[in-house]
């Protein structure tokens, strides 16, 4: 059950003009600290900042000329020492005890609401995301904290269970499992390195965030507010680097207990098979969370109602540049709609406004970073061999920008139709029946996300019952899960353990005991006396 | 301004109207047709008005008659298990069945003759005789096109294309008319006997809030193009309000073409607020000062507001304060303020009151009398096919009344009929009241007040 407390973070209203202006001037005040060479990223150990290595440029993936600041990658050394250092502060962590870092964990949404302007600018500019979608980051983020908190002050008192028994006492509570690596990707850089983090930290584990490189100064200010609403020094700890480096040998050292990973299904599986290794010292499984890719499909029935699909396929698409693991990157038509919703569709796509994620009118923004646009246009190069394309047009210079590209009648063996791409690449096919199109759709290494759009009361139950996906979205867009609401995750490829933003996932990061006494001695007992 | 006898009068003249109305229902309540019990059923079993207003929703979209009776059976058959008619329906029948397919028939028929009452043609062409019969039948009209959502460029291409088309039909054909001839005399209002509504979203496939200012500066660009075949044809034009996120656009653009050095002069430019919302008494002043900035009087159209449902829903789905009041009766009241503030102005506005709620009306009716406004200073406005005799009524009382006619397509037309068909039969609807519950006069006449509407 969701804490009955709970509400969501509400978006700003941009249709007032005083919020679009303090957006802008929060975006204003942060690239002049740029320009000023004010923002910097550095491992945040014992509360302290400690860059030794050497200063990695960040700039702006809408606009590449613009350096943001720079970041200091940790060390081999720091991230050994952080382990080590954090397994020590285990115990202390712990003690702190459930209601107290719930309070701490809310403290720490009630600061990001007061910067919630800042953080997203920051993001615009670091990660290319849109105003509406950087502000949705923020608001997810407070939303993990709230949430969180929340549902850890109900695992606080230890449950009593069937004391209706006499004779008999059993006592279920919770302890922290131990020391926790989180390593967070780009897409969702405060949002989901927040909810993995927090999470992790008011379960009582002391914990690393090893964040994406690409967004390592929304990291750092993430973890300078940590340490601000009182997470103890020694309790966290922010390694901005490498993911194959620092990040692997997080996962390695035998002192981690949890690792908590967002992000390709290739480094995911890696660190699966690199926990499950055990050390001679090591007296523990690790634990590991994974959420993965997805190759999301949405259904077009023959009696949807176009405006609201197209509309909803733009969104899942092309939102955020299609850099979601819930975007849709497949959809299906039923045949007899297929010609009328494709010319619709294509020709609505072609006119987004694809540009730098800093104008406010942008709906397409950039990639993240330059190596992913090229790896983007060769694999549209490569599928224009053997597909047919209906939608593309040249981007915009200046960033990384890729447009918005369709391919029609893509058959369901090719590569495109099959691997995760992560852009704004939509793939498109007809279906015979809606039976076919349901196949189609369940017919994939990963199930994350899907939707439908349909009017057939009978099509929408039959997607309820059989569409495999771990959200599922019928007559709207597939992107954009709500914590509390929600709750998102997926199966099969796409990931392993319990839905982040909903009421099983802090479950993961403790451990379960169950204490049980006999109460009864020599023929007597409390309850009966 | 003496309330007591304003309210006096607005019991005696609000009677007088519904003596008249009183004698016939509005087709649209009429049970012996199709829709009639449609309506009726709907307002009896809250079951089948979900179930037959998402039918209706989905029809357009069937290709065949048997997707028609597949959905017929999937959407109608626990109503059918009350409403023993539906069986004619097809409900319940196989959908390959010779008997489906007449079934099916029937119904898109039915539907088709329900959307008919409430769009006046597919065409501006098409809904030139019917035009006519409202103009020789004394009332005045400004039509609307139903549409699609506007998705792309090329759709706001297609729509621009629409209202120029109807510019210049109408433009072209209606001064030929007999009937053509001013319905008052002296009323601003009826300086031309063609009056077209314009939904500027149409315009712009990218319009929003986050793209504020090329969305206005886009849609200047196009609502001048289309102001400048209006003025040429002599023609009036509405600019239509829509949702909160659209509306500040809708203003701006607004304020920027009739507020250019070029459209100063345009007659009686109009311009819709929505009592609904909480700032509406702000944006009349705003709009008034505007008028008399331009130094030439605008038409201001007062609605309550078409948005409600999802504007509320919106809203609470996202956290933020209703920007509408979320009780009827703060609506009406908030028509009425707003109503004695525009004739408070009328030298600044032609104000046109745009409701089917007799009391509504009554109210401006009395207030102007009292005011000593004349009756060629404002207008009545109502939604075609919702009500005819409270039109006739107000008509026949030497008022110039003015009604909203869509012309368009099924598909995008259902939409519409499916809002109409909810203002009709929900809980708190005016016109169900008088119609179809007929409620006690005095009551429904008394001023807007808590649970009034109850």
């Amino acid at each position: 059950m969701s804490p009955s407390s709970f509400r969501n973070e509400p978006l700003l209203d941009f249709s007032l003009h005083q919020e679009r202006e303090r957006f802008q001037r929060a975006l204003d005040e942060v690239r002049a600290q740029a320009a000023a060479q004010q923002l910097r990223a550095a491992p945040l150990l014992q509360g302290e900042k400690k860059g030794e290595g050497t200063a990695h440029q960040v700039r702006n993936p809408s606009l590449h000329s613009e350096i943001l600041g720079t970041v200091q990658y940790a060390t081999s050394e720091q991230a050994d020492e952080t382990i080590t250092s954090l397994a020590a502060a285990q115990e202390e962590w712990r003690a702190v005890g459930f209601a107290r870092r719930a309070e701490i964990i809310h403290q720490v949404a009630v600061l990001m609401r007061a910067k919630r302007e800042e953080l997203a600018a920051l993001m615009v500019l670091e990660a290319g995301k849109p105003w509406g979608e950087a502000d949705a980051d923020v608001c997810e983020a407070i939303d993990f904290c709230e949430y969180y908190a929340l549902l850890a002050k109900e695992m606080d008192a230890p449950k009593a269970l069937m004391p209706f028994l006499n004779g008999e006492q059993n006592v279920l509570s919770y302890a922290p499992k131990g020391v926790a690596v989180v390593i967070s990707p780009w897409n969702f850089p405060l949002a989901i390195a927040c909810g993995m983090t927090v999470a992790a930290l008011v379960c009582g584990n002391p914990t690393v965030l090893k964040p994406a490189e690409q967004t390592s100064l929304i990291a750092a200010a993430f973890g300078a507010i940590l340490l601000e609403a009182g997470v103890l020094p020694n309790a966290f700890t922010l390694l901005p680097g490498v993911g194959e480096e620092i990040g692997a040998q997080l996962v390695a050292n035998p002192a981690t207990s949890l690792i908590c990973f967002t992000g390709s299904r290739a480094v995911g599986l890696q660190i699966l098979q690199q926990a499950s290794s055990l050390t001679p010292e090591q007296r523990h499984f690790k634990r590991v969370i994974l959420e993965l890719g997805g190759k999301n499909a949405i259904i077009i029935d023959d009696d949807a109602d176009f405006d609201d699909a197209v509309k909803g396929v733009l969104y899942s698409a092309f939102g955020f540049a299609g850099q979601k693991c819930s975007a849709c990157s497949r959809v299906i038509v039923v045949k007899e709609a297929y010609d009328r919703f494709l010319d619709r569709l294509t020709k609505a796509a072609g006119d987004l406004i694809v540009g730098p994620a800093h104008e406010p009118a942008t709906y397409v923004g950039p990639l993240i970073d330059e190596e992913s646009q090229q790896r983007v246009l060769q694999a549209i190069e490569k599928a224009k061999g053997d597909l047919t394309i209906t939608l593309s047009s040249p981007p915009p210079t200046g960033g990384s920008f890729v447009s918005p590209t369709i391919f029609r009648d893509v058959p369901d063996t090719h590569e495109l139709w099959r691997e995760e791409l992560f852009a704004p690449v939509l793939c498109v096919a007809p279906a015979d029946t809606f039976d076919d199109a349901l196949r189609l759709a369940n017919d994939s290494a990963y199930a994350l996300t899907g939707g439908v759009f349909s009017r057939s009361p009978s099509h929408l139950a039959q997607a309820r019952e059989q569409f495999a996906v771990g959200n599922l979205y019928l007559n709207r867009s597939i992107t954009g899960a709500i914590v509390g609401r929600q709750p998102f995750g997926g199966f099969r490829l796409s990931g392993v353990g319990m839905k982040a933003g909903g009421p099983d996932y802090l479950l993961q990061f403790v451990e379960g005991r169950t204490v049980t006494e006999n109460t009864m001695r020599k023929g007597f007992t409390p309850e009966l006396a | 301004m003496n309330r007591k006898r304003l309210e006096e009068e607005i019991l005696h003249f609000g009677s007088g109207i519904f003596q008249q109305v009183q004698q016939e229902r509005p087709s649209a309540f009429n049970t012996a047709f199709w829709s009639g019990k449609v309506m009726e059923w709907s307002m009896q079993f809250q079951s089948f008005k979900t179930d037959m207003f998402r039918l209706v929703d989905v029809l357009p979209a069937l290709q065949s008659s048997r997707a028609i009776a597949s959905h017929v059976s999937e959407y109608l058959a626990e109503s059918a298990k009350e409403i023993h008619d539906l069986a004619s329906w097809g409900v319940n029948i196989p959908p390959h069945s010779l008997r489906a397919k007449a079934a099916s028939f029937a119904v898109k028929r039915g539907v088709s003759q329900m959307a008919k009452q409430f769009i006046a043609g597919e065409t501006p062409k098409g809904a030139l005789k019917e035009l006519k019969r409202l103009r020789k039948a004394g009332l005045a009209f400004t039509v609307d096109l139903l549409g699609e959502y506007c998705l792309s460029e090329k759709e706001a291409i297609e729509y621009f294309e629409r209202y120029r088309e109807a510019l210049e039909v109408f433009g072209r054909e209606v001064p030929k008319w007999g009937c053509a001839e001013p319905l008052i005399p002296s009323h601003p209002g009826e300086k031309t006997p063609v009056c077209v509504s314009v939904k500027l979203s149409a315009l712009y496939s990218q319009c929003s809030s986050l793209n504020f200012a090329k969305s206005v500066s886009v849609l200047s660009e196009r609502l001048a193009e289309l102001v400048r075949i209006a003025a040429d044809n002599t023609i009036q034009i509405y600019c239509d309000a829509e949702d909160t996120e659209h509306n500040p656009i809708i203003y701006q653009v607004f304020r920027e073409v009739f507020g250019s050095a070029e459209f100063r002069s345009y007659p009686y430019p109009g311009i819709v607020l929505q009592a609904y919302a909480k700032d509406s008494f702000q944006q009349t002043e705003q709009m008034i000062n505007f008028a008399k900035e331009r130094g030439a009087p605008i038409a201001v159209r007062l609605v309550k507001g078409a948005y409600w449902d999802a504007e509320t829903v919106s809203a609470s789905q996202k956290g933020w304060e209703n920007p509408l009041f979320e009780e009827k009766y703060l609506s009406d009241a908030s028509f009425e303020r707003i109503s004695e503030l525009l004739l408070d102005n009328v030298e600044h506005c032609l104000p046109a009151f745009g409701s089917h709620n007799i009391r509504s009306l009554s109210h401006a009716c009395m207030y102007a009398e009292q005011r000593g406004i004349g009756k060629d200073e404002f207008e009545l406005q109502m939604l075609y096919g919702m009500a005819e005799p409270i039109a006739k009524a107000f008509e026949r009382s030497d008022y110039l009344v003015r009604l909203y006619v869509p012309l368009g397509e099924l598909i995008p037309g259902m939409g519409y009929l499916v809002r109409r068909l909810l203002e009709n039969t929900s809980n708190e609807s005016f016109l169900r009241h008088t119609f179809f519950d007929e409620r006690e006069v005095n009551h429904l006449l008394q001023a807007p007040a808590p649970h009034s509407g109850k």
